[in-house]
């Protein structure tokens, strides 16, 4: 099966809006037909051949799409993904992988705001960094991620995973203001450090605090009883991602449970 | 045939296809883990009257479990998928949440699921927690030690029960020694289960009886002390004592192999040991689907 690459040359004037530039839809169309098709350019439709050039290279079978250059412009890259596989070598605009129910997404470089958001499986992989709002919500929703994995191995801006629902959200670096916030559920793990009002409103769900200790709210309550069990299954699986997290099975646990402002069912994981 | 002085007879055991899943239960230390396993596999020697025949397969180290302690590993069969649903539920949540720092999981991945972790869950009064980790769903329940933490489901495959051996003795020391080194054989061999006290049953029965209420009865031509009583008897001159061993295997090739480990420990301590025969329990081959000729049992191991 052919692996398309789509190299940007030049950065584009506006933002350009990829949804529907995924490998499925280009999956049997000629180079000529991929040249043709519209995307957003600010508020003009232009043909995909106006903005990057397309190439296609033998792939190795499966659903593969290549971003070459400097996609910072470029926004809902793999927007609803269903399968197959999308590289970004270099930096992504916002909402890269957002809704993406399978396949997966890597990232060389950074990304704009709202990656992952609303995902509910598949895998997005960031080398570097999120902007905010990932794993979050869109504008007017009211769940968060709901499935699949986001690793972020540098580091997340605010409001990381806001209002997520499930699936499994890391931050290898440091996270910004208000991570988890209004969390439902799922697990969100952060390497480094953590800014303030950590888990603000948190329903339900885990954040393991790898790194230093963020502040705590007075609205968190710290429980006493034996979790190494629970510990275990989750610890032993963030540690199978390497550092900052493969030391984590071998640590004592200390869980604060909260925000009791909501029913306190969540929890603050800290390794100690 | 004859080895070591020990007359197989050419014979075979009939076997049934039934429902099986695998759970690993998990303590503190081995001893809470072997007594939630012992505890939930207690009272499950035979589907005649216990939902289930249920066992601890073998004993699991810390590398081998999910939360990295001490375990168990049990089996459990059942005639349908159904009962056996009901059955892990019931016991599960008698003799495993009820036991001191346990935790429980599946034992097996393929297959249709059924509850484990799910119904029991509402023991948490609304506390419970559920989490997703690599794709598989846990529940956490409060309870006073700490926290349970069960797996959602457990899988369930098919199974094979009621492979057998009997082993005919010229006296009780004899048939017991033989039958627990044949127990202790086949214990070593993964998959299996022997549901009885020690892995061995003296009851063996034949299907009916001459009361109408029963479907099964004292199997009277394995009796010694019937012989020359009872129409027919199997038992020649100098068997006095007569004992079975029952297997159940997830798969055909398990309760083979269980088996031929049983029928080696036997004739490897030969005659002079006391047993004098060895035969195995059928019921003319129409029953049941699975045939284990003990001649080709040993066979196989020869050309092995």
């Amino acid at each position: 099966m052919t692996t398309w690459v789509l190299s940007l040359e030049q950065a584009p004037a506006l933002r350009v809006d990829l949804r529907g530039i995924v490998p499925a839809a280009l999956a049997g169309l000629s180079l000529d037909q991929i040249e043709r098709l519209p995307v957003f350019h600010g508020n003009d439709t232009l043909p995909l051949a106006e903005l990057c050039h397309v190439e296609g290279v033998n792939g190795n079978g499966a659903m593969t799409l290549v971003l070459q250059g400097d996609f910072s412009r470029c926004d809902r890259i793999g927007w609803q993904l269903a399968g197959g596989y999308i590289e970004v070598r270099g930096n992504a605009g916002d909402y890269v992988g957002a809704g993406m129910t399978a396949g997966e997404i890597r990232v060389s470089g950074n990304t704009g705001v709202l990656a992952a958001c609303e995902m509910q499986g598949g895998l997005l992989d960031v080398a570097g960094n999120v902007g905010d709002f990932a794993a979050a919500a869109l504008p007017g929703s009211m769940d968060g991620m709901r499935g699949g994995t986001l690793i972020v191995r540098g580091s997340a801006a605010d409001r990381f995973g806001d209002r997520m629902r499930r699936g499994t959200a890391l931050v290898f670096g440091d996270a910004g203001d208000f991570l988890g916030s209004r969390m439902v559920a799922g697990s969100i793990a952060v390497g480094g450090r953590i800014g303030a009002h950590c888990a603000w409103g948190m329903l339900r769900g885990s954040i393991v605090c790898a790194g230093a200790a963020p502040s705590i709210a007075p609205t968190f309550v710290p429980t006493g009883h034996d979790i190494s069990v629970f510990w275990q299954l989750l610890a032993r699986d963030l540690a199978r991602l390497g550092e900052p997290f493969a030391a984590l099975p071998a640590r004592r646990i200390r869980r604060i449970a909260g925000d009791l402002a909501v029913g306190g069912k969540g929890e603050l994981l800290l390794p100690h | 045939m004859q080895i070591n002085g020990v007359t197989i007879d050419d014979t075979f055991a009939e076997a049934f296809p039934m429902k099986a899943t695998r759970l690993v239960i998990t303590a503190h230390n081995r001893t809470w883990a072997r007594h939630a396993g012992v505890t939930a596999t207690g009272f499950a020697t035979s589907v005649i009257a216990c939902g289930c025949e249920a066992g601890i397969e073998r004993e699991l180290g810390e590398h081998e479990t999910p939360d990295g302690r001490p375990g168990v590993a049990v089996l459990m069969f059942s005639m349908s998928g159904k009962e056996l649903a009901k059955q892990v539920e019931r016991r599960v949540g008698q003799c495993v949440l009820t036991c001191p720092t346990t935790a429980v999981y599946a034992g097996l991945a393929e297959g249709e699921q059924i509850p484990l972790g799910k119904n029991l869950r509402f023991f948490g009064d609304g506390w419970q927690i559920a989490k997703m980790i690599d794709g598989v769903r846990y529940w956490r329940v409060p309870v006073m030690d700490g926290e349970f933490v069960a797996q959602e489901t457990t899988a369930v495959t098919k199974g094979v029960g009621g492979g057998n051996l009997l082993l005919l003795a010229r006296d009780t020391d004899a048939a017991l020694a033989a039958a627990e080194a044949a127990v202790a054989a086949m214990r070593a061999v993964p998959n299996v289960i022997m549901p009885f006290p020690g892995g061995v049953v003296r009851s063996g029965s034949k299907v009916g009886s001459k009361y109408a209420a029963l479907p099964a009865s004292t199997n009277d031509a394995f009796c010694p002390s019937l012989v020359g009583l009872a129409a027919r008897s199997e038992l020649g001159d100098g068997i006095r004592c007569v004992m079975e061993v029952v297997i159940d295997g997830l798969t055909d090739t398990d309760v083979a192999n269980a088996m031929r480990a049983g029928l080696q420990a036997v004739t490897d301590a030969g005659a002079e040991a006391g047993v004098l025969r060895v035969s195995a329990g059928n019921y003319g081959g129409k029953l049941g689907p699975f045939h284990f000729h003990l001649h080709k049992l040993l066979g196989e191991e020869a050309l092995a």
